[in-house]
């Protein structure tokens, strides 16, 4: 075992365990704490993510537990995919917590905060190192775990209980497709190893059907945890968690967790080409249903929030139209801007302490850093040339009309300019034009918070140059996986073009709506329709009415069986036994008579046995 | 060699009952002393027997035999002597079953200090139930275990009818019926078995029962007269299981017997049910068990779904975990109806997780309702304010029980579904909207309780002391353990259910 490695989930491990022992104790250290050890984890996540240039595969595993001949084992693997998974995940985990230093610092149970910062990075790393999908499913889960604890980490305000508890069961069903998966893998391949799993598809060992089965099941899980369409309602309302947890968890990391079990997985995939259109559809109409939803919501997270299922759409696009890389690029860049974004947000709450747009505006002058923070990211996220996002945007749009999803292709430009449109109207509206209401006294966060926002802000610029088309460096760098086979499409010279315009018009378009104010409002122009994305298309209540009503009056119809048909039975049986007692104590009433009849009669019940037996009582 | 061990062990807790008896009753402080020191000695004997267990031998370890009753019964077909031994012996998941009984009881007599009248009673009874579980799980022949169990329904009848809440005398008249009933099947069972084939020692049935077909129809032991017997089993066990719809006394006993009864209960008791279904129906009629194996698999299904629909909307904490122990055995169920390794292992694995689990969460509710008066979920919203560690365990309990992976729940679901999922893909897959309902009705529950603004005659309640929270801590600690590292107990059961499955032409 390479300590280097197995270190790397150990070290935020032991920073939960020590903060939840002693952090009433250490108090506002606990956030040195555990930074340090998260720090820990990311060299030596750069250490490792370093070696897998032009390196092996790494893979080392234990027993676990054996059932009948099986050995199920644990272990860590090492690939290129998930060597940059470890630098992304203890990198924006690091960040966040140095930001979350200044962001949480007056909070009373500041120490219980980090740890379960801790407890998360420690099963996300854990979960990108697995070899096998036993393991994963177990760090999955406790990811969740992490996530849940964190929403609900303002336990007094009944939103937040609703929302964790919420989040929890939405993944869960998601979850119980990724567990089912597993299994009928298991028994298909008789192995939980990735490499045994890939091994038989490629030798056709496990036939086209159940490819396209588990793959189907495997890809479920990944609907829960990257809030796809449709169990995507849990996403937005994990926001009432701190804000940078939202940052860290319902943005970069867990669940983009979907999106790397599909990466992870893709040989599997690409072996069904029911399961990838399956994902392409999904993952298309997830990036365009969430971006309008996100074209009217008020609350400046749960804007954010939207924007992160839809770029999860996108991702879910890119690998359902063979765009692997693609897909991992895109889930690189996005890591960084919307973190980024998030923690902007959460800088600007931090001044303003509310959370809704229309409350906000002309902050660009008080805020000199977190405005042009926010400017970076939206203009990353949009897709204007040369940040981060159009890189990796551009991808995916080639990768998806090199797969002839021509219907896709048109719908992922419409999300496009939708993308564009939302991010700026948040910009306009928080950071031009007049302050509105209540906000007075706004001042720029504390260089703890600046600090990380400045890094993102720097990689949002920067990061799409790992994969140019003239330097196409993670293209090369992920093809190293022996299991898969990159996908080279011949490279579209329009559609950037036509991306960017449309990205531009996105921007022009908002400006002339809440900058300039020249153009209606989508509530003032078609009342209706802002109504309908107001409410987010009624999902929830959808949901309320049919599942959750429903469960709980199936629920109810069992207990009152329970209650009077089954209970009924219980009477009847200790009525039948007070029945019995009183008869049999009537018979002993002390008249010769009757215990003499009472007598003959059994005597007579007795013979008429022996004699229908044929003389023996055996 | 004959060694004592298993008869001191079994035994041991008489030492607490003899001293008790020596203690005035207004003495309630030294009474509660004594009772909880005398579980400790069998909790440190059953450490030896775990320890002093060889995981490397199949066959059954520190056996005692001695002749015990011998009578003729010349009129019978098959006349001549009859004997009955004492025998004792264990095997891997005995072993367990044994040390999680001892620790259970150990830290349920810490829990009784939350009783108030008549300890001396209460104690001397409680231990007198401890003798009849380790009983139970050392016998190696059926009059001995039909004694052992029948010593455990008398205590707890009393236990409860005395000791527990408003309706205690209904419920412990109700547990009397059912467990009577049960009782008397399982009577009229053994008694059969033992005219037709002469012996009640379990490897000497098995090794009987294992003859062939035309032998066993020569002795009138025929196939239908076999799975006759079973039936009889599966009901006469079901109802201390309890398998649906023979359930409604033990929901009458969680809620109205005092927590560490409940404790004990729950986390013992319930598994005799499990444990004789393992060792008896399996163990001795394998052929037939294999053909009722789906409807077992399909009563543990329903058993699981029934309970976590109902556990969904009821509104007392205690019912809750009532209706979720109805639907947790229905695991049990499956994972033998599996008949696999898998399923059979994580059978074995839920019986010993669920009775930490639920030892657990009742601890709780005791705790809780000593500072609260209360276990309706409604009138205890946020006590995560006044009482977080109290929360933060009963979150983990909560976790725990919804089969959160790193904690024991997870193992044993895991590999009774990796279990039936080989033999009957779509019964499983039907079950696992179980796994989903679970996390529903659990955390309704736990977060209701948990989270949320601190209702009003809540908010002067003090958090619990040190002390109180060690068992709390115990039981965590071991079902992490066993989530983090199942070998702990796989090491042990590998072998004793191989010897059960081997031979029946077994998949993984």
């Amino acid at each position: 075992m390479n300590p280097i490695i197995w270190l790397i989930p150990v070290l935020p491990l032991l920073s939960f365990v020590l903060l939840l022992l002693f952090g009433r104790r250490v108090k506002e250290a606990s956030a040195v704490v555990g930074s340090l050890l998260t720090l820990g984890s990311l060299i030596l996540s750069v250490v490792v993510f370093m070696g897998q240039w032009g390196g092996a595969s790494v893979k080392q595993t234990v027993e676990w537990l054996a059932i009948g001949d099986t050995v199920l084992t644990v272990g860590y693997e090492i690939n290129p995919l998930n060597a940059l998974m470890l630098v992304i995940v203890s990198f924006v985990s690091f960040l966040i917590q140095v930001y979350s230093k200044g962001y949480m610092h007056d909070d009373d149970r500041f120490p219980v905060f980090f740890a379960y910062l801790g407890l998360f990075t420690f099963a996300m790393l854990g979960l990108v190192i697995s070899p096998n999908l036993l393991q994963l499913y177990i760090f999955w889960e406790l990811v969740g775990v992490g996530s849940f604890l964190l929403i609900g980490y303002y336990f007094y305000k009944s939103e937040a209980r609703e929302a964790a508890k919420k989040a929890f069961i939405m993944t869960r069903i998601g979850d119980v497709g990724l567990f089912i998966g597993m299994i009928l893998l298991f028994w298909q391949v008789g192995s939980f190893e990735l490499d045994a799993i890939f091994d038989a598809v490629t030798t056709g060992d496990i036939s086209q059907g159940w490819i396209t089965l588990t793959a189907i099941l495997i890809f479920v899980g990944a609907i829960g945890k990257s809030g796809q369409f449709p169990l995507h309602t849990w996403l937005p309302d994990a926001m009432e968690g701190p804000t940078p947890v939202s940052a860290l968890i319902h943005a970069a990391t867990m669940v983009a967790a979907g999106v790397y079990l599909v990466a992870a997985m893709f040989p599997l995939f690409e072996a069904s080409e029911a399961a990838l259109t399956t994902v392409a559809v999904v993952g298309g109409f997830t990036a365009i249903f969430a971006a309008t939803i996100g074209l009217a919501q008020a609350d400046i997270k749960r804007v954010l929030a939207y924007s992160t299922v839809s770029q999860l759409g996108y991702m879910m696009l890119a690998l359902g139209s063979s765009g692997y890389v693609a897909g991992i690029f895109h889930l690189t860049t996005h890591a960084f801007f919307k973190a980024l974004l998030f923690l902007a947000a959460g800088s600007v709450i931090h001044a303003v302490h509310t959370q809704n747009i229309h409350e906000m505006g002309g902050l660009w002058k008080k805020m000199k850093w977190t405005a042009p923070l926010f400017l970076i990211g939206a203009m990353a996220i949009s897709g204007v040339p040369l940040l981060s996002g159009f890189f990796s945007k551009d991808e995916i749009l080639a990768a998806t009309y090199a797969d002839g999803r021509f219907g896709l292709f048109w719908i992922a430009v419409i999300a496009t300019f939708l993308t564009a449109f939302y991010m700026f109207r948040l910009f306009f509206l928080v950071f031009t034009g007049e302050s509105q209401g209540k906000v007075k006294k706004v001042q720029e966060s504390p260089g703890v918070m600046v600090f990380p926002m400045v890094v993102l802000g720097i990689l949002a610029v920067i990061a799409g140059y790992i994969n140019t088309p003239v330097a196409p460096i993670l293209d090369d760098y992920l093809a190293q996986n022996s299991y898969l086979e990159i996908h080279h499409h011949e490279s579209y010279w329009w559609i950037p073009i036509v991306a960017t315009v449309v990205s531009l018009f996105g921007i022009f378009m908002a400006w002339l709506v809440y900058a300039k104010k020249k153009v209606k409002r989508l509530s003032e122009a078609s009342p209706d329709f802002h109504f309908i994305l107001l409410n987010k298309y009624f999902i929830d209540e959808t949901y309320d009415y049919s599942f959750v009503k429903g469960t709980r009056g199936f629920s109810y119809f069992w207990y009152y069986i329970d209650r009077f048909v089954v209970e009924g039975v219980i009477q009847l049986v200790t009525g039948a036994v007070g029945w019995i007692s009183k008869i049999s104590s009537k018979a002993h009433n002390g008249q010769v008579q009757l215990y003499g009849s009472v007598a003959f009669a059994g005597m007579a019940v007795l013979l008429l046995i022996v004699a229908w037996l044929g003389g023996y009582l055996t | 060699m004959d060694s004592i061990l298993l008869s001191a062990l079994v035994f041991s807790p008489i030492v607490g009952i003899l001293v008790l008896l020596f203690v005035p009753k207004a003495e309630k402080a030294a009474i509660k002393g004594v009772g909880f020191l005398a579980t400790l000695l069998p909790l440190a004997l059953a450490f030896i027997v775990y320890f002093g267990f060889d995981n490397t031998k199949e066959t059954l370890q520190f056996i005692e035999q001695h002749k015990w009753i011998n009578f003729n019964l010349q009129s019978l077909q098959n006349g001549g002597d009859f004997t009955v031994s004492y025998e004792l012996g264990v095997n891997g998941l005995t072993v367990l079953l044994l040390l999680l009984t001892a620790l259970v009881s150990t830290l349920a007599a810490a829990a009784s200090v939350w009783i108030k009248d008549q300890t001396k009673g209460y104690f001397m009874l409680f231990l007198l139930l401890e003798i009849g579980m380790l009983g139970v799980f050392a016998s190696q022949n059926l009059l001995l275990f039909f004694i052992f169990f029948e010593i455990t329904l008398i205590p707890t009848f009393f236990l409860i009818g005395k000791w527990g809440y408003l309706d205690k005398e209904k419920a412990a008249y109700s547990f009397l019926i059912y467990n009577g009933l049960g009782s008397a099947i399982l009577l009229i069972v053994f008694i059969i078995l033992y005219m037709k084939t002469g012996t009640m020692n379990y490897t000497g049935l098995s090794a009987f029962l294992s003859q062939s077909p035309e032998m066993l129809e020569r002795m009138y032991i025929g196939d239908n007269f076999r799975l006759g017997l079973l039936i009889a089993l599966l009901v006469a066990l079901g109802v201390k299981l309890p398998i649906v719809p023979l359930h409604s006394w033990m929901l009458q006993v969680h809620v109205q017997a005092p927590p560490s009864i409940v404790m004990i209960h729950s986390g013992i008791l319930l598994k005799i049910g499990a444990y004789g279904l393992y060792q008896f129906g399996l163990g001795f009629f394998p052929g037939e068990f294999e053909k009722i194996a789906f409807w077992i698999a399909l009563l543990g299904v329903i058993n699981l779904l029934y309970g976590a629909f109902i556990a969904f909307v009821q509104i007392d904490f205690k019912k809750v975990l009532a209706y979720s122990s109805v639907s947790h055995m229905g695991i049990v169920l499956i994972g033998l109806g599996s008949l696999t390794d898998a399923g059979v292992q994580g059978a074995m694995f839920q019986i010993i997780s669920h009775g930490l689990i639920s030892a657990l969460l009742f601890f709780l509710i005791g705790l809780m309702y000593q500072r609260t008066g209360t276990s309706l979920i409604t009138h205890l919203g946020g006590i995560s304010r006044v009482m977080p560690i109290t929360a933060g365990f009963l979150l983990a309990g909560g976790l725990a029980s919804l089969g959160l992976p790193g904690m024991s729940g997870f193992v044993s679901e895991f590999m009774t579904f990796l279990g039936l999922f080989k033999v009957m893909p779509a019964l499983a897959a039907i079950g696992t909207l179980g796994i989903i309902l679970t996390a529903v009705y659990m955390l309704r529950a736990v977060l209701t309780i948990t989270f949320g603004e601190t209702i009003e005659p809540l908010t002067t309640i003090k958090e619990a002391r040190f002390v109180e929270w060690i068992p709390a801590l115990v039981l965590t600690l071991l079902i992490v353990l066993i989530g983090v590292y199942p070998a702990v107990l796989s090491d042990m059961l590998q072998l004793t259910i191989n010897a059960m499955m081997a031979g029946r032409g077994a998949v993984v």
